[in-house]
Formats: C-alpha cells, sequence, structure tokens
C-alpha cells in the first residue's frame, strides 16, 4: 500500500495534469487526479485516457475522482494545475479539505485575474496550509506526454515543499526536477515567459529575423526584471528566465536544422531570390571579387558557403598583397573589401 | 477606561514562578545539553571543542579590556580544549548552560508586583506632580493611571490569557516601553508577563530594581556566541510551554526612525513556534499560544533627540548600541513624568486580536481561522504526512516569518495617533510642498525663513489629515481625546508638547506663524503617519 506521503494529487484533469499524471504513473508513483466532470473521471477510470490529452497513457498507478475530500485524504502533496481564472474558485472548493499540513504547488504560468496577484499568494489566502510552491519551467504536455526529456523547476520559501516536490516528481529521464528558493521570482518568470513567448510568436509569425526577436528577448528580460524586487523577488530568476528564452531561441536553431524547416527555409530563400533576380548588383573590385566569384559558383546557390568562400578569398588577396610588398592594411583591406561586396 | 474584569489564573503563573525557576532552568538546560551533544555526534563545526572554542573566542574579545583577570577562565578553557576528554567536554558544557542560564534567567516578586501596580502609581503621581497634587487633592495621585491607556481588543485578549498562554508582541520605540506596556496590560486587565530585556536597560538602577522583580530575563546582546543565543531560546521556549505569559519585541530594538515597524527582526518569536510544536508532540495540543500584538502610542518620545540622531546618521541601520541615551539619565527620566505624563492619555497601549503561532486569525473562541474563514486545526501545521509531528527549522522559521507578515500588516490598523503626529505631519507635508521635496536631507539645510508656516495652513492640513484617517480605518485612528476637538485646538495643543520637553522646542508659535526649530524631530514625529500615502499620490 502507498503511504499517503509518497501520493501525488493532482488537481485539474487538463492538458498539463494529465501529462503530469502519465509520466509520473509510467514511473511507478501513486497519483490520484481529480476532475469535476464524471465524464473525464470516468473515462481515466474505464478507458485509461483523458479525453483533454488522449495520446497520453495513463497506467494503473493512477486514478482519478470527483471526490476532492478523497483526494485531500490520500494525498497530502498536491499539484494544482488549473487555468488562471479558475484558480481562486479551486482553491476555495479544496481549502474545504486540506489542513495546515499539506503541500500545494501549481502549475499555473499566469497570473490571477483580475488582481493580477501571483498564484501562491491567492493561495495562501484560499488555502488553510501555507506551505506552497510553483512548478515552472518548459515542460510541454505533448513532450510528457511521449516521455521526451523534460525540466522544470520547483520553487518555495519552505524547504520542505521543495524537498518533496523533488522527491516525488522527480522521474529521470523523462522530468528532471530542479529547485529554488525564489517562489515570486520563479512565479513572475513564469508568468512574464508566457506573455513573452506570445511576443515571439507574433515576432516569428512576421518573418522578422533573428534581429529584432534578439532585440525583443534582450528588452523582455530588461522589462520582466524590473518589477522583480518590488514583488519580493530575489532577481535571478527573472534574469534566468530571460537566458531560458535565449534558449528556447537557441531550442529553435536546433529546430531550424530539421528537413522540415530547412525545406521552409529553401522555400523562403527561393522566393528571395526570385524577388531580387534581375535587380542591378553593385560591382565588385579587384582580385578579391573575382576570387569571390568563382568562390560563389563553386558554392553552388547556398548562401552560407558563398560568404565563407568569399572571406577567405578577400583573405586570400590580402595575404597575397603582402607578400608582394604592398602597403597593407589588413583592416582597411578587409573592410573595402566589405564595402565591395 | 480601565477593565473590571478579573485575572484569575494569569496572575498565579508568574507568582508560582520563584518555585519553578529551578526546574525551568534544569529543564532548560538538559534540553541544551542533550542538543549540542547529540549535533556534535555529526562532527564538524557542531563538535563539542568547536562549540566551546566558539564561547571563548568570543568571551575574550568582549572582555580583552578588562583587567583584574576577567578573561582568565577563558584563556584557561581555550588552553585545555585539545587536551580535554569527551567526558570532559560535555562536563563544561553543561557548566556553560548553567551560567548563562542563570544570568538570564529572571525573578518575580509578588511584593514588588503589588507595590509596582498598587501604591506605585500613586506614589509615583504625587511624586512627578509635587505641589499641585497637594492642592489638587487625592485625585491626582491617580494622576499616572489616566496618563497611561488601554484600548482594543482587551476582552478577546483576556479570554486567550485564561485559556492558554499569551504572547504580547508591541511595537518598540523607547525604553519606556517596558514599563509603559506592564501599565498598558494592567489597565487592559491582561495579566503580568515575563519578557527579555536588553542587560542595557539594567543600567538605570530605578528601572532595574522593578524590571529584575517583575519577571524580566536579561538579554546581553554582547553575547553572539551561539550556545547563548541556544540557552535563549530553550529558556524562552520552556516558559511558554509552561504556561508562562511572554511578551517579545518583535521589532528587536528600538525604531529609530518612529515609523510604524514594517521589517521585524522576530528574534524570540520564534520559540512560540517551538513550544507550541512541542506541546503538541507531548499530546497537549489544546494548550494553545495566542500572540497578542499591541502598539504603544506615546505623545511624546523619551529618547526621541537620540533616536532620530542615530537613524540619520546610519541611514536606520542599527548597528550600535546607544548606552547613553537619556534613559540612562535619571534626571531626564524625572523629566519625561513631569512634562510628558502631565497629559491626560499620554501613552496609549492599542491590543489587536490576537493571532495563533502560524499567523491565523482566531475565533472569539480561540480557535484558528484560515484567511478564507475556515476554523483549522493549528496542530496540522507541525504534523507531517501521517499525522506524526516533524522537526524543521526552516519551516518553523518560515511560519515565524509568516507570522511576522501578518504583525506588520496588523500594526498600522492599531497606531494611534496623537496631536504631536498629525501636526508633524501637517508641517512637514506643507514644508515638502513649499520645497518640492520631502528628502530630509534636503530639508534639514533649509533656510530658517523657509520653514514658517501660517497656522492657518497647519489647521487646514490637519483636517484634511484628520478627514483621511476617518475613511481609512486600515491606516490607524486619533487618539480617542482627540476625536471631539477642533484642528486649532489640536494644533495648539500639539505646538505646547513640541515646544516644551525636548532640550529645543520643535515648533515655536510667533503671531500667526509656525516656526519649525527642530526639523530632524519634527520629520521624527511625522514618521508616525509614514504609512499613510501622500495626498494626490498613487
Amino acid at each position: 500500500v502507498t503511504k499517503r506521503g509518497d501520493t501525488i494529487g493532482i488537481v485539474g484533469a487538463g492538458s498539463f495534469g494529465t501529462a503530469l499524471g502519465s509520466v509520473l504513473a509510467r514511473a511507478g508513483r501513486r497519483v490520484v487526479m481529480w476532475s469535476r466532470d464524471p465524464a473525464v473521471v470516468d473515462a481515466i477510470t474505464t478507458k485509461r485516457s483523458c479525453p483533454r490529452l488522449p495520446e497520453a497513457p495513463l497506467p494503473a498507478p493512477l486514478e482519478a475522482t470527483a471526490d476532492p475530500r478523497k483526494l485531500a485524504a490520500e494525498a497530502r502533496f498536491l499539484v494544482l494545475a488549473v487555468s488562471s481564472k479558475d484558480v481562486r474558485d479551486r482553491a476555495r472548493e479544496l481549502g474545504n479539505f486540506v489542513d495546515g499540513s499539506h503541500i500545494v504547488v501549481h502549475a499555473v504560468g499566469a497570473l490571477a485575474l483580475p488582481t493580477n496577484d501571483r498564484v501562491s499568494e491567492v493561495l495562501q489566502q484560499g488555502l488553510p496550509t501555507l506551505k506552497v510552491g510553483v512548478l515552472a519551467g518548459p515542460a510541454l504536455p505533448a513532450d510528457l506526454a511521449q516521455g521526451v526529456f523534460s525540466s522544470i523547476v520547483v520553487a518555495s520559501t519552505f524547504e520542505e515543499v521543495v524537498r518533496e516536490a523533488r522527491r516525488l516528481l522527480n522521474v529521470p529521464p523523462a522530468l528532471r526536477v530542479y529547485g529554488s528558493k525564489d517562489l515570486a521570482g520563479v512565479e513572475l518568470a513564469s508568468a512574464l515567459a508566457g506573455a513573452y513567448t506570445v511576443a515571439l510568436g507574433l515576432c516569428d509569425g512576421l518573418a522578422m529575423g533573428p534581429g529584432p526577436r534578439a532585440v525583443l528577448i534582450t528588452r523582455a528580460v530588461a522589462e520582466a526584471s524590473r518589477p522583480g524586487p518590488g514583488r519580493g523577488c530575489r532577481g535571478a530568476h527573472v534574469r534566468r528566465a530571460g537566458r531560458a528564452r535565449q534558449l528556447a531561441g537557441a531550442r529553435e536553431r536546433a529546430l531550424d536544422r530539421l528537413p522540415a524547416r530547412q525545406a521552409i527555409r529553401r522555400r523562403r530563400g527561393h522566393r528571395r531570390r526570385r524577388a531580387n533576380r534581375g535587380r542591378a548588383r553593385r560591382p565588385r573590385r579587384g582580385r578579391a571579387r573575382e576570387a569571390a566569384a568563382r568562390a560563389h559558383a563553386r558554392a553552388g546557390r547556398g548562401c552560407r558557403g558563398a560568404r565563407r568562400a568569399r572571406r577567405s578569398a578577400r583573405g586570400r588577396a590580402a595575404r597575397r598583397r603582402q607578400r608582394r610588398g604592398c602597403r597593407v592594411n589588413g583592416r582597411r583591406a578587409s573592410g573595402a573589401g566589405r564595402r565591395a561586396s | 477606561m480601565a477593565i473590571e474584569r478579573p485575572v484569575r489564573e494569569a496572575e498565579n503563573r508568574l507568582e508560582r514562578f520563584n518555585a519553578d525557576r529551578e526546574r525551568l532552568l534544569g529543564e532548560m538546560e538538559r534540553r541544551v545539553v542533550a542538543r549540542k551533544i547529540a549535533e556534535a555526534k555529526g562532527g564538524g563545526d557542531a563538535s563539542l571543542e568547536y562549540v566551546l572554542n566558539d564561547v571563548a573566542y568570543c568571551e575574550l574579545k568582549r572582555l580583552e579590556h578588562k583587567k583584574n583577570g576577567a578573561t582568565d577562565r577563558w584563556r584557561d578553557l581555550s588552553r585545555r580544549l585539545l587536551t580535554m576528554s569527551e567526558e570532559e567536554k560535555q562536563g563544561e558544557l553543561r557548566s556553560l548552560v548553567r551560567h548563562y542560564g542563570k544570568d538570564v534567567v529572571g525573578n518575580f516578586d509578588p511584593r514588588v508586583y503589588k507595590f509596582a501596580t498598587g501604591v506605585g502609581p500613586s506614589l509615583m503621581g504625587l511624586l512627578f506632580s509635587p505641589m499641585s497634587s497637594l492642592r489638587d487633592g487625592m485625585a491626582a495621585l491617580k494622576s499616572l493611571e489616566s496618563r497611561i491607556a488601554a484600548d482594543g481588543e482587551c476582552e478577546i485578549a483576556r479570554a486567550c490569557a485564561e485559556r492558554g498562554t499569551i504572547v504580547v508582541c508591541p511595537t518598540h520605540s523607547s525604553n519606556m516601553d517596558s514599563p509603559a506596556i506592564g501599565f498598558g496590560l494592567m489597565r487592559a486587565g491582561l495579566p503580568p508577563t515575563t519578557y527579555g530585556a536588553g542587560k542595557n536597560l539594567f543600567t538605570n538602577p530605578f528601572i532595574s530594581f522593578f524590571m529584575r522583580n517583575l519577571g524580566a530575563y536579561r538579554v546581553d546582546r554582547r553575547l553572539k556566541f551561539e550556545l547563548y543565543k541556544d540557552v535563549l531560546k530553550e529558556y524562552s521556549t520552556v516558559l511558554l510551554e509552561h504556561g508562562y505569559h511572554s511578551l517579545f519585541f518583535p521589532g528587536g530594538t528600538r525604531c529609530r526612525s518612529n515609523v510604524v515597524e514594517k521589517h521585524l527582526k522576530l528574534g524570540l518569536l520564534g520559540t512560540t513556534v517551538t513550544a507550541y510544536k512541542n506541546l503538541v508532540r507531548e499530546g497537549m495540543p489544546q494548550k494553545r499560544l495566542y500572540i497578542v500584538p499591541a502598539t504603544i502610542n506615546y505623545r511624546l518620545v523619551l529618547e526621541a533627540e537620540t533616536l532620530i540622531d542615530d537613524y540619520l546618521a546610519e541611514t536606520g541601520k542599527s548597528r550600535y548600541i546607544i548606552t547613553d541615551d537619556e534613559f540612562s539619565r535619571i534626571g531626564r527620566i524625572l523629566e519625561f513624568f513631569r512634562k510628558i505624563l502631565v497629559h491626560e492619555g499620554s501613552v496609549v497601549v492599542r491590543f489587536g486580536r490576537p493571532l495563533d503561532p502560524f499567523g491565523n486569525d482566531i475565533t472569539d473562541d480561540g480557535e484558528s481561522i484560515d484567511r478564507a474563514g475556515r476554523v483549522v486545526d493549528p496542530a496540522t501545521f507541525v504534523r507531517g504526512a501521517d499525522g506524526e509531528v516533524t522537526d524543521d527549522d526552516q519551516r518553523d522559521a518560515e511560519y515565524t516569518r509568516a507570522l511576522g507578515r501578518r504583525l506588520a500588516q496588523v500594526y498600522p490598523k492599531l497606531t494611534v495617533f496623537h496631536a504631536t503626529h498629525l501636526v508633524s505631519r501637517a508641517l512637514y507635508d506643507e514644508l515638502a510642498r513649499r520645497t518640492g521635496t520631502r528628502d530630509i536631507y534636503h530639508l534639514l539645510r533649509l533656510a530658517p525663513a523657509a520653514s514658517s508656516i501660517p497656522v492657518a495652513d497647519a489647521i487646514e492640513g490637519v483636517v484634511k489629515l484628520r478627514a483621511r484617517l476617518a475613511g481609512t480605518p486600515a491606516w490607524g485612528a486619533e487618539h480617542p481625546l482627540l476625536q471631539p476637538q477642533a484642528a486649532s485646538a489640536i494644533v495648539d495643543d500639539a505646538v505646547r508638547g513640541l515646544g516644551t520637553y525636548h532640550t529645543r522646542p520643535v515648533v515655536v508659535r510667533q503671531s500667526d506663524q509656525l516656526r519649525v526649530e527642530d526639523i530632524k524631530l519634527l520629520y521624527y514625529y511625522q514618521n508616525r503617519t509614514a504609512h499613510i500615502p501622500v495626498e494626490g499620490s498613487a
């Protein structure tokens, strides 16, 4: 029989709650999931599948209930995975059954409406327990459901919360949990990162390119770090969130190397080149130009290879001039080359 | 204003203190020694030679300038340390714990208490207003009693004192706080409490005599080593477990700037969670502990000049302890009683609704309720998954911080504004409006001509401030005796108070102008209203 202290209660059978329950149950953890919708409870119990995330397998250690009393009685560690607009109601409802010994961490990556309070503040107002925390990070439900490696951070001012969350939720290699004491910082970073992700999505959708994207990320980090001190953050997590966004950028770049993305890029490049066809080009001068032209011809139609070839051709031309004893200013020479290109 | 309801059990608790003292000391000693020995088994910095060396090192540092062999004992200990056996170390630890325990432990003399609460106020009233007392007859003998008023949630606090153990947590702005809260408790019909008083307070022989015999225990802030802190915390914990009502100043030290305290050091307040946890473990969760917030509101503050100087010099960081302030001068204290306490209700102690050790509110029956108003069992806060009581120092510290946040939330609501505070704020606002800055360092350099304000402007400022206060009870309230008064009378009263006690008058009236003579003290008194936003700001 699994002890109450080793059982994880999940409040809400949405996509994240289901994915988390799935990954934990597959690792052999006992999970009790509370949903207010009897149809969802029935589907989980009978079909071992949740309608909100059908692709997530829900093996036996996971059970569903529509009774919050059962959830609170069987699990001391609870994960609140509901939408930000439901937080208050669900906390109030749950508060009738939990006591001061319960640990409640939420996975709401937003501020609670309409007051824009942090969700942990709302929980402390609505629940009898003071031991609350936050789960945040780039763990996507689809990744969790498929068992793709994911990572999250748990933050709380109570070390016990972090300790218990890491003990119960850490199921490597599918899910690795890191700890932090900066509850306010992680909550704020999580909420703001969500907002900035939307902005980044717009940026990408408008095909604005890496420059504006970099500016947006830089300014987002600067902006996100401002409200922190006034709202009790320790500061590091907003910066870390910024770094996380940069990492997300790196992830995007990595995705760019995937065949599907490359095909998209090729199509875009083809369209651009077709649009530029027939336009006048600035003349290139000297041997560097000729070498560049040859290199370009050698490199075919790939831009990156051509650029590299041009650069090396320019270097070769400069070195030749130097060998002949000409007055050479490397910087000027390369500058001239850049202007010429 | 005095409440006639008698205190039954509560009074008896401190009366049995002297008989209990050895038992309390023994319990404290046993626990501290057992814990230290258990920790020492882990080795490293917790091993006994490090613990003892820490004591010897800190004592040598403290006593290095003293003569007559004051350091001999510690030099000897430090020399012997490496050759001592484990049993010898444990014996040395035990004797040190006993030594510091005896230094800390207080005394309660029922005769002194009877004197202090019965004859004392009348006698002091006679002493401090000698000629008028004779003229005004016996009514004046009770004058001191009428000077210190107590109000607020006294009924429920008294019920809590009878039901369980109370821990009174007042704001701290003066060394007069100890006697003031003592009288305040008496006036509210609450039991006397034991409390930790800084050893520097014992420099005044008059006050020291009373404190020594009314249950105060001494806290020597010069002793920085861990062992002393452990002794202090454990002694406080044992007192609470044995049902002795206590008093802590959660601010830690006197508030230099006179603002209503927001950042609390908490200190011994953490022992309430530990004591309750121990009670739950021993199967007595029904023996509740209640935290009673209180504010002590002075019309004028004895050490205002020193405190504000210290604040401005150190920009609020209290890095050193003032030992030669007004409190150590008998003459200044007499002056304080003569000039400050001539006003009725010069000191108001306002008690708030009690909280439990986890910062939860309580019902009238003493049951804890959460923020949503549901009754909760406080014992569950220290229990683990299967109902067992768990030890977690970080968790307990976090609970204490949560309690501190609740106290800091409650204090503004319990603040009582005297005429001196209201008028100081009105004048400071007016000066700030004229100069375009609220920066005290800028205002300190103000030309004398610029520091005169028409009386009419001050009255208008007071009227506006009173209206805002009336509309926002969360900021506090004006003194009950001010309520029927007109703003002009409040201004006159404040000018009289601010102009008489301090070595230099704070404000002087010149026909229809009020001239600010001491901007530092004006700033000090207006700081009591600092949590009230400036009018027109967001």
